[in-house]
């Protein structure tokens, strides 16, 4: 691994006990990141692109059920099954555990599309339209993909980098947890969610409110679950992905069992 | 050469080396540099945040929004704003698409073929545009109609006092109208405006109907309360949430507990709750019981005990199980009052019935009994605007107003409607008729909206508005966050060179000055009366005014922050009316249906579209509904085992018969709703406007008003547009649906812990570590 | 052990060589029928590139469909080549001889028609250089050689070469043959291409080496070639129906069940178009249709593991995807038709000798295992994409487009018509090995080895 030169390493929780299924974050990744409009017909042909999406699972029978809600993005794994397939290296690990796609590389084989185990990366089957005034919209910090390509989460690398830019150049501090959360440079999708299920920081700072989890984590493995003192845990954890996104259990006092195996 | 032993073991040590080697170097090989990665690729240029609101789609929310180079690029939620602190619904995002929407109205329009038929000429704004208004209003005023969206702040106080002083009258229109419940919170609270929820500091909601997660209320302001409800740091325990509700809704889903109830008894079960509390003496400590019954105590309500009330609630057996319908009622009572702070609120479907008025008075009445009444934890009152002049309540129409209106129209009265942003003819029940009474030869009708739809197409003369990113304004946030604040709105960027759109404020200013209404409205433009009364707010000297030392840096302070407050001013706590109790229980009355059929329709504000006026942006027909991520298409939802019954699977298509009407949907069974009720969204249906809203066929897309009488109204006058059943008729035809989920039950399939996807626990104990915010 | 009667050489030359020095009144309007399909194919890739992916079904978990279906089964049938003439060649069996250049050119021709598939279902087939080829020094980025990616085509052109020099080899005695059967022209051409050939004891004896050498050199080639293909799905760790330590032998075993079916069924075919009773014989036939059921079961020994292995791990979204493949519609309906396709029609026809005999029978079963075959490949790609992992909530169904139904289509159209461009240019069978093959019924002992014993052509 490169982390030596790492200034951050970067890291989201996701608290399923706050998450609502409102789709804020859904919206607000898909201004932020120039998404390609979903027309019915996406919907239709099962192509639809959001780089965060909300799952919702039935659980149980009438009356006793369940429809739960679950954020999936990208989940920035260090051990990334996404990688080492790209023969072109269009993806790839930085430095700060992002997991970066480089849209100019990609030729498009969509194998990495196959070997994601969290089903979040896009292949671009059309070019993406937009009528030519709401092209004025488009974010110019991020390129807006041809067809033929793959794309995905990147934890809105554009605001980190403006924020890096602005924090640790003009103002001359460093970029950490207070100045994350008093600028803009939150991914865009924590931003938005109003119950704040998802948050996002630095696993380092000391500051940041996603430390603990990631240190329990971290600190309690796989066979360790039970010892964890959070309710963190790594979406397919037995894959050993060691994805830098570490979700909270839904808390459910009563359980219906009914139907789970549907 | 020869391949002996020797060389081939050389050549596999060679080539050992050589992997090594690579191995070696691949650290090098991997530390790629991307584009992405270099500050230099960042675009050249400035970007600036701008303080404005969120407009209609987003119901009171501040924004702040992302301006480069003249465009607006993001919008999202003002950190500072005390509605939304920083965070923003669904909808946030749509005033960006609604600016540079390729099906905007250019510039003035006139029509040129018959009414309705959409034909017009463009026509410039001087000297005809202009010329025909001033003709028409001169000679048309009297009666007149201004219907509006719902507005507070200067632009409502500009339309209401435009109306008067032309001799006609102003309506705010709504298409799930609050009237009833605005009703029923002055019969209980004896209050003009909305309450708001503390929910983040209570430990008990109960939640009667009201979709307070989705659409209800301040829902963004309530949802980042239920985030910290459940998980907040420093809560004594995380709080529980009951919904009451005989629809499955986005609040449905995220409740503890879900009580599919018959609809129109909510008022009988909180009297129930009301009953068991006073029985048991749960209430909170303090709290005068008899004051409330009239010194009767529980006898007041004994008509009301669980063990009467049970049967006609028509509760599933198995949600009861092991226990009588009765014993659970009585749980609920007891959890209720047990985990104080509690607050309980109701809206939506619950109010929305013949007896509406009387099930929203019951369950916030509630509210007395575990005193949460003005307290942390309960419900907070709003106080009245800071500037007497400025409405802080929008002025809307109730149904009774609309079909006065109606005929008003139809009978000629009325020749003269103008219409801003409002769209009746969608959004009232078919029957009340409102696109045939504003279809007469003698009647002329001006359109302010920036966008095509129902009721524009009905216009004479288009005046198109600028849309809320380019325009001055502000808002008194109804519901408000339990003190004063006066909202700010500023134009962000200027129209794109090839729209001519007028601000539809300052037109009314320059025509009512024109028409010699000086005295009402003597402003020159809606900025200029914005300064005015910025200037008598930091006459104030409170709030946000004690933090500057002159009016001019005040506007400026407002300008970056997104508007004026003062935390301190807040509403008044009422106390409970002698006898309240008893008057409501006199009130009660079932719930009457009208219409014949097997189902319930209940209708409900789209999570995205609400009631359709965001159906033209691309991004909010696209989002997946949380329950049935559908998108693009009207859905009906059916109990699973219902539909399998009446052999109807997903995407069938069905028509919706009611008394009053037809409509198509298409088939969503949900395994989460009664078998006797039909659930359809509201906002798809339009035939005027963006082919975003218009394009798709015309049988998935279709308007569930259509499906209602006017006839039946709440005891305040409202649409009772729960109160209908339905036939649900296969037309034999089916259709793909258009949703975000896959083709095959989504379902977790886990069988050992490791695959599960959503991982639950039953403790509390294991929520340590930080709560983050 | 040969039947038929024996030939003499000159017989052999004008009826091998028919096909070159006349033109069959069927040839052209075949030829034109083809160059029609390839001509549709064309403008549907040209679309395709055009305008997207988008025309084809593929969706969101599906993102390989049939065109990686394709190219695994061009790759299979391109088993058939070595399979025929390099193993046979040093398990010195007799009655491959006329079958083994037909092998050989099919392997040819599969393996470029293979190589179209993953070319036209990459989203930017225009950049595919720097996928195969280290060209980037300036940002230092080589293909990423930890991928199965960059090892399949790899794998593939060095199979591609070194076929192609053994289809040489074999071919240069044969050019002589024509050069000295031709003029103009054509003449000229062979007379290249025979590089001087003149049969001298020498020229035999390099060119009996370089084919021996070859034999042996090509085999841990023929054999990584598929392996490494299945590892394209092996190595999927996220698609739990891939992600198996058995597909390596299990599709090597599979591809020279299809390529050595669909050998059987182009020399029947030959046999009938040019009339080569003599040399294409039923005992011919019947042999490979004996060594196609040792194969075969071979194949269905590694099905059965196959699904065995992943049905006993008893993990959910293994089941899932099992589920899917055996009771759902359609894939249910597909499955069956893939193993009594690929194994019990073919193998039970395959058990008698008089079966094995009737060419009707014999085609029958072949392209039965060619289409059961191919099913495989589509039941293996499809439903672990279909199905994949436990999020349930995004699994959704594929169906081919038009487009693709085309495109896969087509290249069954460019394998024959190379076939046949090919047959018209070069002898489909060759011709010394056959005249060997006659004169080693005399048994001619020379050293260690049998060689002929006349050194010249008449
Ligand atoms: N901690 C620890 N690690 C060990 C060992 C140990 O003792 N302790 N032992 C080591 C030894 S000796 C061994 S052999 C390895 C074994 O390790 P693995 O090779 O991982 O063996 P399994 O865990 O038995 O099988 C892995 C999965 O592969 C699937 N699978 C295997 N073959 C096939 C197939 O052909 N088709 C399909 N569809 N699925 C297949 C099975 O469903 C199973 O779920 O572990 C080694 N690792
Ligand atoms: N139920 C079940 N049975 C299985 C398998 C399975 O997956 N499940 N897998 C099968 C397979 S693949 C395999 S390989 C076998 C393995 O079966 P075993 O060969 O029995 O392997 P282990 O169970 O690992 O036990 C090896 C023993 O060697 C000891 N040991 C460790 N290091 C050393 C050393 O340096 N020197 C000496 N002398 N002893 C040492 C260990 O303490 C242990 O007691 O099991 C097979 N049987
Ligand atoms: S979640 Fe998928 S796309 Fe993201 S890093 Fe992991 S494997 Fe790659
Ligand atoms: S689709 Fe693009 S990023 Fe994915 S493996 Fe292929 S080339 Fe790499
Ligand atoms: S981190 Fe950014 S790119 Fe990723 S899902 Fe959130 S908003 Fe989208
Ligand atoms: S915005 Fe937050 S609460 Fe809403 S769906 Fe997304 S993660 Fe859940």
């Amino acid at each position: 691994m490169v982390t030596s030169r790492a200034k951050h390493k970067w890291g989201m929780v996701v608290d399923l006990d706050r998450c609502n299924g409102c789709q804020a974050c859904v919206v607000a990744c898909q201004a932020e990141n120039n998404l390609p409009i979903n027309d019915k017909n996406a919907f239709l042909q099962s192509r639809a692109y959001e780089w965060i999406r909300i799952e919702r699972y039935w659980e149980g029978e009438y009356p006793n059920v369940r429809a739960r809600f679950i954020p999936v993005l990208c989940q920035h794994c260090e051990n990334a099954p996404c990688e080492p397939v790209c023969p072109v290296f269009a993806t790839y690990h930085s430095a700060e555990g992002l997991n970066v796609q480089l849209y100019n590389r990609c030729v498009g084989t969509r194998y990495c599309i196959n070997n994601c185990p969290y089903q979040v990366r896009f292949f671009n089957y059309w070019h993406p339209n937009w009528p030519e005034r709401l092209e004025n919209q488009l974010n110019p910090d991020v390129t807006v993909r041809t067809r033929g390509i793959t794309e995905k989460c990147t934890f809105c690398i554009q605001r980190l980098r403006r924020a890096e830019l602005q924090v640790e150049r003009r103002g001359g501090g460093t970029l950490n947890n207070e100045t994350l959360k008093s600028g803009n440079y939150m991914p865009s999708c924590v931003q938005a969610c109003p119950t704040n299920a998802l948050m996002f920081g630095d696993q380092q700072d000391e500051q940041s409110p996603i430390k603990p989890y990631f240190d329990d984590v971290n600190k309690h493995n796989i066979h360790h679950e039970h010892e964890r003192e959070t309710r963190g845990y790594r979406l397919l954890e037995e894959m050993n992905t060691k994805p830098n996104l570490i979700y909270l259990k839904k808390v459910d006092k009563n359980p219906v069992k009914g139907g789970q195996h549907g | 050469m020869k391949l002996t032993r020797r060389n081939f073991l050389a050549w596999a040590g060679l080539s050992a080396v050589g992997a090594v080697a690579c191995d070696v170097f691949q650290e090098e090989e991997l530390s790629l540099q991307s584009p992405r990665d270099l500050p230099e690729d960042l675009v050249k240029g400035r970007d600036n945040w701008y303080a404005t609101l969120g407009g209609q789609a987003t119901g009171g929310e501040g924004v702040i929004v992302r301006v480069m180079e003249g465009r607006a690029k993001k919008v999202q939620g003002n950190p500072k704003y005390p509605v939304n602190r920083g965070k923003q619904s669904v909808r946030a995002e749509a005033g960006l698409q609604a600016l540079y929407h390729p099906d905007r109205i250019s510039g003035p329009l006139l029509r040129t073929g018959p009414r309705g038929s959409g034909q017009y000429r463009a026509i410039a704004w001087e000297p005809a545009a202009l010329d025909i208004l001033r003709r028409e209003l001169n000679a048309r005023r009297e009666n007149m109609v201004l219907i509006t969206e719902p507005l507070r702040g200067h632009l409502g106080m500009i339309a209401e006092r435009f109306a008067t002083a032309m001799g006609g009258q102003h309506l705010g229109f709504e298409t799930l109208d609050q009237t009833t419940y605005r009703a029923a919170v002055k019969d209980v609270f004896d209050q003009d405006l909305l309450p708001d929820f503390d929910i983040a500091n209570a430990n008990f909601v109960l939640s009667f109907g009201a979709d307070f997660l989705s659409t209800w209320g301040a829902s963004t302001r309530l949802a980042t309360a239920y985030g910290e409800f459940r998980q907040g740091a420093g809560r004594p325990e995380r709080g529980t949430l009951v919904q009451v509700d005989p629809r499955f809704s986005m609040t449905a889903a995220n409740a503890d507990r879900w009580l599919p109830i018959k609809p129109g008894t909510e008022g009988y079960l909180a009297l129930s709750l009301a009953q068991v509390i006073i029985e048991e003496g749960l209430q909170a400590p303090g709290v005068d019981v008899n004051a409330l019954t009239d010194g009767q105590g529980a006898a007041a309500l004994n008509a009301y005990r669980p063990e009467a009330i049970a049967p006609m609630l028509e509760l599933p057996a198995q949600l009861h199980a092991g226990r009588t319908a009765a014993e659970y009622i009585r749980e609920l009572a007891r959890d209720f009052a047990g985990h104080r702070p509690a607050i309980a609120l109701g809206g939506d479907s619950a109010g929305a019935h013949t007896n509406g008025r009387f099930n929203l008075q019951a369950v916030y009445a509630l509210n007395y009994l575990v005193g949460s009444v003005g307290q942390p934890g309960g419900i907070r009152f709003n106080p009245s605007s800071p500037l007497r002049n400025l409405p802080a309540a929008a002025k809307v129409g109730s149904l009774q107003d609309w079909m006065d209106v109606a005929d008003r129209l139809r009978s000629g009265r009325t020749r003269l409607a103008l219409i801003h942003d409002a769209d009746p003819v969608h959004g009232l029940p078919a029957t009340v008729g409102f696109g045939g009474a504003l279809n007469r030869d003698d009647l002329f009708i001006v359109s302010f909206s920036p966008f095509m739809d129902e009721t524009t197409a009905m216009a004479d003369l288009i005046l198109p508005d600028r849309v809320f990113l380019e325009d001055w304004g502000d808002d008194i946030p109804e519901p408000g966050p339990g003190y004063q604040v006066l909202g700010m709105q500023q134009p962000v960027v200027n129209p794109l060179s090839d729209l001519d759109p007028r601000s539809f404020g300052d037109l009314l200013l320059s025509m009512a000055q024109e028409m010699g209404q000086e005295s009402a409205l003597p402003w020159p433009s809606v900025e200029a009366a914005l300064r005015e009364d910025v200037e008598a707010l930091y006459n104030l000297n409170r709030g946000t005014s004690r933090e500057v030392d002159s009016a001019g840096a005040l506007w400026n302070l407002m300008l970056q922050q997104g508007g004026w407050w003062d935390e301190r001013r807040t509403g008044q706590t009422p106390s409970p009316a002698g006898g309240l109790l008893n008057r409501i229980a006199a009130a009660a009355a079932p719930p009457d249906f009208s219409g014949r059929g097997e189902f319930y329709l209940l209708p409900f504000a789209h999570n995205s579209l609400l009631d359709g006026r965001n159906a033209h942006l691309p991004w909010m027909q696209a989002v997946p509904d949380p329950i049935t991520t559908i998108t693009w298409q009207t859905w009906v939802e059916v109990n699973a085992d219902k539909a399998a019954e009446m052999n109807l699977r997903e995407g069938d298509l069905v028509r919706i018969e009611s008394d009053a009407g037809s409509i198509t949907a298409l088939v969503y069974p949900n395994p989460a709703l009664p078998p006797n009720v039909a659930a359809t969204p509201l906002g798809q249906g339009r035939r005027h406007g963006s082919a975003y809203a218009t394009g798709g066929d015309a049988r998935e897309s279709s308007n569930v008003m259509d499906l209602l009488p006017a006839g039946a109204r709440t005891e305040s006058g409202g649409l009772a547009w729960a109160g209908h059943k339905v036939r649900l008729v296969a037309t034999g035809e089916s259709l793909k649906v258009s949703k975000f989920e896959g083709h095959f039950p989504a379902r977790e399939i886990a069988i050992t812990s490791g695959e599960e996807i959503i991982k639950t626990t039953t403790g509390e104990a294991s929520t340590g570590g930080a709560s983050g915010h | 052990m040969q039947e038929g009667r024996t030939l003499s050489t000159r017989e052999i030359n004008r009826d091998l060589l028919r096909s070159i020095l006349e033109s069959p009144r069927w040839f052209w309007p075949v030829v034109t029928v083809l160059g029609i399909i390839l001509l549709v194919a064309a403008i549907a890739i040209g679309i395709m590139v055009n305008r997207g992916l988008g025309v084809t079904g593929l969706n969101r978990p599906v993102a390989w469909g049939f065109f990686i279906t394709n190219f695994v089964f061009w790759i299979g049938i391109s088993h058939a080549g070595v399979m025929l003439s390099a193993i046979l060649r040093l398990a010195k069996a007799e009655w491959r001889r006329p079958a083994t250049r037909a092998a050989e050119v099919l392997t040819l021709f599969s393996l470029m028609t293979a190589m179209i598939m993953p070319i036209v279902h990459t989203g930017r087939p225009w950049r595919i250089l720097y996928w195969v080829f280290p060209y980037d020094f300036a940002r230092g980025i080589w293909p990423n050689i930890r991928t199965p990616l960059v090892w399949d085509p790899s794998a593939i052109l060095t199979y591609l070469t070194s076929s192609t020099l053994f289809v040489i080899i074999a071919l240069i005695p044969d050019f002589a043959v024509l050069r000295d059967h031709t003029t103009g022209v054509a003449h000229r051409v062979y007379t290249l291409l025979a590089m001087g050939w003149e049969g001298n004891a020498r020229q035999w004896k390099l060119q009996i080496t370089a084919g021996v050498l070859l034999s042996a050199l090509i085999l841990p080639v023929f054999v990584s070639v598929h392996s490494i293909v299945s590892w394209d799905f092996g190595m999927a760790v996220a698609v739990k129906t891939w992600h198996s330590t058995v597909f390596a032998p299990y599709f090597v075993v599979g591809a020279v069940h299809s390529g050595v079916s669909a050998v059987a069924f182009v020399l029947i075919l030959l046999r009938w178009c040019y009339g080569w009773q003599d040399y294409i014989r039923h005992e011919h036939i019947d042999a490979l249709g004996r060594l196609l059921i040792v194969v075969a079961t071979g194949w269905f020994y590694f099905l059965i593991m196959e699904l065995l292995f992943g049905m006993y791990g008893r993990e959910a979204d293994e089941l899932a995807v099992r589920g899917l493949q055996f009771t759902q519609w359609p894939y249910n309906a597909w499955f069956i038709v893939f193993v009594v396709t690929t194994y019990f029609i073919p193998v039970i026809l395959w058990l008698s000798r008089a079966w094995r005999r009737n060419l009707w029978i014999m085609s029958i079963a072949c392209i039965s295992v060619n289409i059961g075959m191919w099913l495989e490949r589509f039941l293996i790609i499809v439903p672990g994409l279909v199905n994949k992992q436990v999020f349930s909530f995004t699994w959704a169904d594929y169906a081919p487009s038009p487009f693709e139904i085309i495109i896969v289509g087509a290249t069954f159209a460019l394998v024959t018509m190379l076939m046949l461009l090919f047959s018209r240019v070069f002898p489909l069978v060759p011709l010394y090995d056959v005249k060997e093959g006659d004169i080693l019924k005399t048994e001619v002992k020379v050293g260690r080895r049998t060689v002929p014993a006349t050194f010249r052509e008449d």
